[in-house]
């Protein structure tokens, strides 16, 4: 099987730690479920990712260099 | 009065309504189904009951003592006989039917299945999904159960007839019990007989029993039936549906618990099912269905009123043959009747009823049909806006307006105005605009007087009024040069569709525009109109100017480009004038400056033969140029494009430098000197070219696209050769020594190689044209400057027109083996396939014109289909991206304040204001130590502001409800 997480295109997803998120989530002003969501199914997850877990997403971008999302995991 | 003042809308509940609540909000019961009296006067009580509202001015309303106009209207309501379905909650229904006990209400889950749904859907809540799914779930579960988790009740299957019919579905002994159980007892095809006694042992009945069963004198118990059926492997039942009625139903759901509703997904504090049962109607106010008085006298009702006639006449009958104790069948046939009434009183497009007709046969529009679709309330009254102060007319060309302008015809200026606010400083502009009166030109339509009262400026009073007008008076003048309005052209598939023009007056009957805005808009002008909106307040003024005018909309947010540019002949214009650098003398060079600021020559490029003093193409170009502009790049005919410090040193302008998507020079002056600088350049490009090419002279005939005979004989050739290649393939084909390509067929591998020949055979021909085309020739100026058209448009003018294809292949349509009944079937020679061998000029022949033909319609049945998918796409994806906001934070979030997008594009940059292409990256450090540079004078001071703590910023703009420290605040401004 490929392991698509390897791949050049495909983003580096983190699991975020509790502290961090309290972080983030207070700095948007928002509860976890106002997240973009990303299913606990795809490929690009760590292994450990479980749903309710929020990964953080660094992209590579033309214009900014790094693009920063943040997802909740469902189900 | 009270009711005048606007209100904020804290939030909206949506719920169902009490029949109590009907009752509470009635302005009156109805009870007759009249509506006037003989004299002419509402019945009271009746469905035009003055209670209701009022329509005709100059009445009272009896309930609030407004009159027509500032009374809304009231809702009434009708006592129902007997319950009835509300048809929008059909589906509901079934499903809280099906999901519930017949005998005690209750869920059919077991208490820990119904908190695990519950949480499920608080879960589905909070992430926004959509609930139906866990609703759907849990009474899929639910049904699953045969017998009732609670009271032990077998359930049964719900049918339902659509649209507001429900049975009961139970399994029952068929009458025929004692013949299917003998026809099994004699057995089947190949089964055994059974005598009584081995059925009596069998299943343990008495042996009696059998024979009375067997004779059908006794109905066997459940049980019985049961074992029978096992023994003698029958189906001894038959299904018997028992219809539910409208008060059955309602009482069941009353008594379904509160905690269960909520599984359902419904609020009970807000919703009881048993609300889905009508028990109450309310009568909508007579506002919301006025009746109209017709030419001879006779009034004439609205549907609306009409189906609650219909209503009420069968509620009244219903009730008296009901008192009379008619039999249940007529009570039954009523209620039946009713339900109808009421059904196509909410919606009368239900799939399986007939829908309530007018006299006239024409169908009913009700409640749904008021509000559904494109005409509808949301669509038609409420998203789509009519507006007072707009014009629509055809538009014309005007190259002497600037970009940013429009010609605005007299007549429109006379209609379309602008308020002014009188004050001691234009109190004498004013008065000048009154006295002219409305049909003189800068003139007034409207004064208003400091009391609010406002008085129409007329031919007559135009001059005394004039002398009335002190400041603190409005007036409403008419449009004068300098004002802003809105312009617009349909389809407004992007935002530069709607830009702001400053208005010129001007006489006739067309807006006039500059060419150079054509693109934007996509408007030409062969009876294409225009829009304009004429602004009514200072703020929309300013936005408009700032915001909208078209000079600031130069650059596309598609692809941060300009797309305001030279067109078509301004590029041939250009391209004359800096194609062979050409000299002009003084007079010539003045005059193809004379329309641009610069009123006084350059030195002279140099001195000619005679004498006298010269200047080169490129020396005029550069005089529009900014003087410290430095560019290099590859132009539109490849060669290099050199300008140093304002001045064009090499290089041809064409396209590609000053065109409409992407020109080069245009693009940079606007991104380094401006929108303003822009807006001269390409205005002054404009005029420049266009005198440009009037002073060459421009034009085309049939001469030249025509080639010299020797020419028309080698393409000839050409072309009897490829026939000739073709003709060789088929051979191959038909002998069978033709080898397929990879993955083809024979016969594709046939078609492919002869569409190659013959696509070959053209180009050659193209060639051989071109060679005969001098590079000052009209069309090759055209195609090479990309000013219009191309060399393959030059090639099938003057060359061959080539194959003609319908979704992609040769032509190989029409008559049974064959395209047209010219030929022999299965021809697969190039001409029988839609091959034109001629070329524009030399003219098709008539089997060549009909499959040219068939090419074209393809092509326009594409373009036809293509814009009506891509409109519908288009709206559903605006719909689905109009509630989107870029927040004060930077993130985009939608209403409910999900985040979409934690940085606006996931980079916050807007394509406008960033450098355009991947070669020039931006070296922000350099920019931000050039910004830190001019800023500061001390190193300190500098040193201070890099290292000084940052501010908490990317603050939410929610944040204001949350308590902020007030250091903070200060820090932050």
């Amino acid at each position: 099987m490929v392991d698509v997480s390897q791949h050049e295109l495909v983003p580096e997803h983190t699991v975020l730690e509790d502290d961090v998120l309290e972080g983030v989530l207070s700095e948007y002003d928002i509860d976890r479920t106002d997240l973009p969501k990303i299913k606990r199914t795809d490929a690009a997850l760590p292994d450990d990712a479980e749903a309710g877990d929020v990964v953080k997403i660094v992209r590579n971008s033309r214009t900014t260099d790094q693009a920063i999302i943040y997802r909740l995991v469902v189900e | 009065m009270q009711h005048s003042t606007p209100k904020d809308i804290g939030a909206i509940n949506f719920g169902l309504m009490e029949p109590e609540e009907y009752r509470e909000m009635s302005a009156t019961k109805i009870i007759t189904a009249d509506t006037y009296d003989d004299d002419g006067f509402p019945i009271d009580m009746g469905l035009m009951d003055p209670r209701l509202g009022v329509i005709d001015p100059g009445l009272e309303c009896k309930t609030c003592g407004q009159h027509s106009g500032s009374c809304n209207g009231h809702f009434g309501h009708i006592e129902l006989a007997a319950p009835v379905i509300h048809v929008g909650f059909t589906k509901l229904i079934r499903r809280l039917l099906r999901g519930t006990c017949r005998e005690c209400s209750k869920l059919l889950l077991t208490e820990d299945e119904r908190d695990e749904f519950r949480a499920d859907i608080e879960e589905s809540r909070k992430l926004s999904r959509d609930l139906n799914d866990v609703t759907k779930a849990a009474i899929r579960q639910a049904r699953k159960k045969d017998r009732c988790p609670h009271c032990g009740e077998i359930q049964y299957d719900i049918d339902h007839e659509k649209p507001t019919t429900y049975y009961e579905v139970q399994q029952v002994l068929t009458s025929e019990y004692s013949q299917r159980i003998a026809a099994a007892m004699q057995g089947g095809e190949d089964g055994e007989r059974m005598a009584p006694d081995e059925l009596a042992e069998e299943t343990e009945i008495d042996l009696t029993r059998i024979n009375e069963i067997l004779s059908g004198s006794f109905r066997p118990r459940e049980s019985q039936r049961k074992s029978i059926e096992k023994a003698l492997d029958i189906d001894l039942t038959e299904e018997d549906t028992n219809k539910l009625m409208p008060s059955d139903i309602r009482d069941w759901f009353e008594a379904i618990p509160d905690e269960d509703i909520e599984v359902l997904g419904i609020n009970p504090e807000r919703s009881r099912p048993e609300w889905m049962i009508l028990t109450v109607l309310p009568v909508p106010p007579v506002t919301a269905r006025p009746s109209i008085t017709l030419d001879n006298g006779q009034r004439s009702e609205d549907d609306l009123t009409h189906k609650l006639v219909d209503i009420i006449r069968i509620n009244q009958r219903f009730m008296e043959n009901r008192e009379a104790g008619a039999p249940q069948l007529i009570i039954e046939d009523l209620w039946e009747l009713l339900q109808y009434h009421v059904t196509t009183f909410m919606d009368n497009e239900i799939s399986g009823t007939p829908p309530a007709r007018h006299r006239s046969g024409r169908p009913l529009k009700t409640l749904s049909q008021r509000l559904k679709g494109k005409e509808g309330r949301f669509r038609g009254s409420l998203s789509g806006k009519r507006v007072n102060f707009s014009d629509r007319t055809v538009i014309s060309p005007d190259p002497t307006l600037s970009l940013n302008e429009v010609g605005v015809p007299d007549r429109v200026a006379k209609e379309m105005t602008q308020t002014m606010n009188v004050t001691e400083r234009n109190l004498e502009e004013a008065r000048r605009f009154v006295s002219n009166g409305p049909e003189g030109h800068p003139g007034a339509n409207y004064v208003r007087r400091p009391d609010g009262r406002r008085l129409k400026v007329t031919e007559k009073n135009c001059e005394q009024l004039a002398e009335k007008v002190e400041a603190g008076w409005e007036v409403n003048r008419h449009l004068i040069d300098g004002d802003i309005i809105i312009f617009n052209r349909q389809p407004s598939l992007h935002r530069m569709s709607i830009m702001a023009h400053e208005v010129v007056v001007m006489p006739y009957k067309t807006f006039r525009l500059n060419t150079v805005v054509c693109p934007p808009y996509n408007a030409d002008f062969d009876g294409d109109e225009m829009n304009m909106h004429a602004l009514q307040n200072e703020e929309a003024r300013a936005e408009a100017r700032v915001l909208m005018r078209v000079q600031e909309q130069m650059l596309s947010p598609r692809f941060g480009e300009n797309i305001i540019g030279a067109i078509q002949d301004h590029i041939s214009g250009t391209y004359l004038l800096t194609h062979d650098n050409p000299r002009f003398n003084e007079t010539q060079a003045l005059d193809l400056l004379r329309a641009t600021r610069i009123d006084e020559l350059p030195e002279p490029s140099g001195i000619d033969d005679e004498g006298k003093p010269f200047w080169t193409g490129y020396d005029v170009f550069s005089e529009l140029l900014p003087n410290d502009l430095n560019l290099e790049f590859t132009g539109t005919i490849g060669e290099d494009v050199i300008i140093e410090d304002g001045q064009l040193l090499e290089g041809t302008i064409a396209e590609d430098e000053v065109g409409e998507f992407g020109g080069e020079i245009v693009d940079t002056i606007t991104k380094v000197y401006g929108n303003t600088r822009a807006r001269i350049f390409v205005n002054e490009i404009s005029t420049l070219a266009m005198r440009a090419i009037m002073h060459f002279g421009f034009s085309i005939g049939i001469d030249d696209e025509t080639i010299p005979g020797e020419a028309q004989a080698r393409i000839d050739e050409t072309i009897d050769d490829a026939n000739d290649r073709v003709e060789e393939l088929i051979e191959a084909y038909e002998r069978g020594e033709l080898e397929s390509l990879p993955g083809r067929t024979l016969d594709e591998t046939l078609e492919m190689k002869i569409m190659q020949t013959l696509s070959r055979a053209r180009d050659n021909a193209g060639n051989i044209a071109d060679e005969h085309f001098e590079d000052d020739n009209p069309a090759v100026v055209m195609a090479n400057s990309g000013a219009r058209g191309s060399m393959l448009n030059l090639t099938q003018m003057a060359g061959a027109v080539g194959q003609q294809a319908v979704r992609g292949e040769r032509i190989n349509r029409g008559y049974e083996d064959r395209t047209l009944s010219h030929y022999e079937p299965n021809d697969l020679s190039a001409e029988a396939h839609g091959f034109v061998e001629n070329s524009y000029t030399s003219g098709l022949t008539p089997r060549e014109f009909f499959f040219h033909a068939m090419g074209g319609r393809e092509g326009l049945v594409d373009t036809a289909v293509r814009t009506s998918k891509s409109g519908y796409l288009q709206r559903r994806l605006i719909n689905a991206l109009s509630e989107l906001e870029t927040q004060y934070d930077g993130t985009v979030r939608d209403t409910s304040d999900t985040i979409v997008q934690f940085e606006f594009g996931e980079d916050g940059t807007s394509p406008v204001l960033v450098s355009s292409g991947d070669d020039n990256d931006i070296d922000v450090d350099s920019i931000a130590d050039r910004v830190l540079e001019s800023e500061f004078d001390s190193e300190e001071a500098r040193e201070a502001f890099v290292t000084r703590k940052p501010a908490p910023t990317n603050l939410s703009e929610h944040a204001d409800s949350r308590v902020v420290d007030s250091t903070e605040v200060t820090s932050d401004d």
